[in-house]
């Protein structure tokens, strides 16, 4: 079906340049509550695809800063949105990748994720909100890259997500809650990070990531559930950290994602024929990057960010992607 | 945006929805301008709270917002509340995020909104001078039928049966889990194919079991039948076949093992091409090995004559039958 697509690359690079000039749409506004993530996933996807400088870096830091919350000690979506840690493991990331940590106090955001934690070891996402595996893997995601691990229950932390694994090998959002291939990857990555992959049922798990692959080449997220580009990130990423990612095939679903383009505005959508936005372009880029696409630049599957900037802050694990095709 | 399909609009009708678009961003922006002021001044007045549900209805996943319309509950509007107007209040603001919920049925600050509320009803009217517990029981009871209308509409909506699962832990009158155990029966009689159904039942028969509910031995029997039927029915699908297997755990029960290795058999010969009957038969396979005949060449080798199959009609995932077959292969198991 798909077998000569390319990659588009100058086109989705023009898509996510204009996705910061739509204010004339009412969509842009009403997804403000996104904004710090949606930036986070327009840089990796640029930066994947060799593209870093195609946004304005000053422009950007302001952003970020215009988005600190003074009262809680982390970062909102947008000025004036109030702090989760959703939007706080974002604006630390593009910090990062923008070389301006200098600007944040951290001292204080650690001690803002660190006051999530509950008792049963698991995080909220803010003063009110609920639990979730999604909120223990920004902990610890974002303690690491402040270099501040040292400062968390490990112990505690390890034990919640113990609780969620299921007899399938899989992990949920929550303790009892049924397996989901982007619980599976928080779970997991924040294991890696943690040094106790130990506690991953490797084979069995390493069999149900594989069956999410459907005859088109798609990923599901649980089993009899439909295909969608993002499962490309959380199942491979998962396969990619327990060095299984031979397990499915790659042809197949390379083919699958590049299908999910659009071939005329730029983005890659959930599925074919569907409408782009930035979080399946960036999930569909990184997915290839993982998958050995030709000409991009090397993921990191456990952070989600490049993964020389990981390997320079010695934070490299024991992953494995496929090695890059030439082009 | 998940299933949204892509139209394509000439830069005419573009242009006109933006004109179209122009007032309602107005609005919008002047709404969350000033709520967000509001905010800020500490406003904890009815008039703010109003607007916030101007807001929200508009846009259900401005996070701060319902953040802002809590506090104003807890810090403007409870305070000066009798326990019967705030479980009044608490009610409209479930009924609220009820109707919304149909419009949005994964955002996720709908349910935690809902569960919040929830936390916060207070118990009952004073009955003879002590509290009851009326208004929490009423509430409780009411939304474990609100998560079922969900459950209704879909079936698989993970949001809504990890909200199922806290409603029922968290209930003030406990419901019976025998219960919950013949829900699933009603979802899984109604499509075989509801892995999260199957899911929730091996959570309920866990804690059955540990109870001493139910036999162990018995329900396993029962199941069986049921698992049994539904693979007759779809051979392909995924749901009972991996619940088969938390069903059958580690295999210590060689005469069980012995039957199911039969039932599967039979199936094959009637549907030859079956990728998971070949896998859960090399799987089963595999655990008689290493239970109860570790010497067994025969089965070594039925084993790998399978994989080979599976290699052949399932080529996708060929790596991992192969590694499967090396680890069923060349060495003599270690007892």
């Amino acid at each position: 079906m798909a077998q000569n697509l390319k990659l588009l690359v100058p086109l989705h690079v023009s898509y996510i340049q204009n996705l910061g000039k739509s204010q004339d749409e009412l969509a842009y506004h009403l997804t403000a509550h996104l904004r710090m993530n949606a930036i986070y996933w327009g840089l990796t996807a640029l930066y994947i695809m060799g593209h870093q400088g195609a946004l304005d870096r000053e422009e950007m830091i302001e952003f970020v800063m215009s988005c600190w919350d003074e009262e809680a000690g982390g970062f909102g979506a947008h000025p004036d949105h109030d702090a989760h840690i959703l939007s706080t493991l974002s604006a630390i990331q593009i910090l990062i990748m923008q070389d301006a940590l200098d600007r944040l106090d951290v001292d204080r955001v650690v001690k803002f994720i660190l006051s999530l934690q509950q008792p049963s070891g698991v995080f909220s996402g803010d003063s009110f909100g609920e639990v979730d595996t999604r909120f223990l893997y920004c902990a610890v995601n974002a303690l690491s890259l402040l270099g501040r691990l040292s400062e968390l229950d490990v112990e505690r932390t390890v034990s919640y997500i113990r609780e969620c694994r299921n007899y399938d090998g899989g992990f949920g959002a929550t303790i009892g809650a049924e397996s989901h291939a982007a619980q599976v990857f928080v779970c997991v990555a924040a294991l890696a990070i943690l040094d106790r992959l130990d506690v991953v049922d490797q084979q069995t798990l390493c069999w149900w990531l594989s069956e999410r692959q459907l005859p088109n080449g798609g990923l599901n997220g649980r089993p009899e559930k439909l295909e969608d580009v993002c499962y490309s990130f959380w199942v491979l990423s998962a396969l990619s950290i327990l060095n299984k990612m031979t397990w499915i095939d790659s042809e197949k679903l390379v083919s699958f994602i590049l299908s999910a383009q659009d071939p005329e505005s730029g983005g890659i959508a959930d599925r074919p024929g569907d409408m782009a936005d930035v979080f399946h372009t960036q999930f569909g880029v990184a997915g290839l990057s993982l998958l050995g696409y030709p000409g991009l630049v090397d993921l990191d599957p456990v952070y989600c960010m490049p993964a020389s900037i990981i390997e320079a802050r010695g934070l490299r694990k024991g992953w494995k992607s496929l090695p890059r095709k030439s082009l | 945006m998940h299933s949204v399909r892509r139209v394509r609009q000439s830069p005419a009708a573009i242009q006109e929805k933006k004109e179209r678009e122009r007032s309602k961003i107005a609005e919008y922006l002047a709404l969350t301008n000033d709520l967000i002021s509001r905010k800020k001044n500490k406003d904890w007045s009815r008039d703010a709270f109003d607007a916030t549900q101007r807001l929200l209805e508009k846009n259900p996943e401005f996070y701060t917002i319902w953040n802002y319309r809590r506090n104003i509950l807890l810090n403007g509007i409870f305070p000066s509340s009798t326990p019967e107007q705030i479980n009044n209040i608490l009610a409209d603001e479930l009924m609220l995020t009820a109707m919304a919920l149909k419009e949005h049925p994964k955002v996720y600050w709908l349910w935690n909104h809902r569960r919040w509320c929830l936390q916060n009803i207070p118990d009952g009217p004073i009955v003879d001078s002590t509290s009851s517990m009326q208004w929490r029981n009423d509430n409780w009871n009411k939304e474990l039928a609100v998560v079922e209308k969900m459950l209704n509409a879909d079936p698989r909506n993970f949001m809504a049966w990890n909200y199922r699962r806290y409603v029922l832990a968290s209930m003030p009158t406990q419901r019976p889990e025998l219960a919950e155990l013949a829900y699933t029966t009603r979802k899984i009689s109604s499509s075989f194919s509801n892995f999260s159904a199957w899911h929730q039942r091996s959570k309920v028969y866990t804690s059955l079991w540990r109870s001493g509910q139910l036999d162990p031995v018995k329900s396993r029997d029962e199941e069986l039948e049921l698992i049994h039927n539904a693979i007759y029915t779809d051979p392909e699908d995924q749901s009972a076949w991996i619940y088969h297997r938390w069903l059958m755990g580690s295999g210590d029960d060689e005469s069980q093992l012995l039957r199911e290795l039969a039932v599967i058999e039979e199936l094959l010969s009637e549907q030859p091409d079956s990728k998971w009957c070949m896998d859960s038969l090399v799987y089963y396979n595999k655990l008689l090995l290493k239970k109860h005949r570790p010497h067994s060449t025969e089965l070594r080798e039925k084993c790998l004559a399978l994989l080979q199959q599976l290699e052949d009609i399932d080529p996708p995932r060929r790596y991992r039958y192969r590694e499967s077959g090396d680890s069923a292969a060349p060495h003599p198991v270690v007892q």
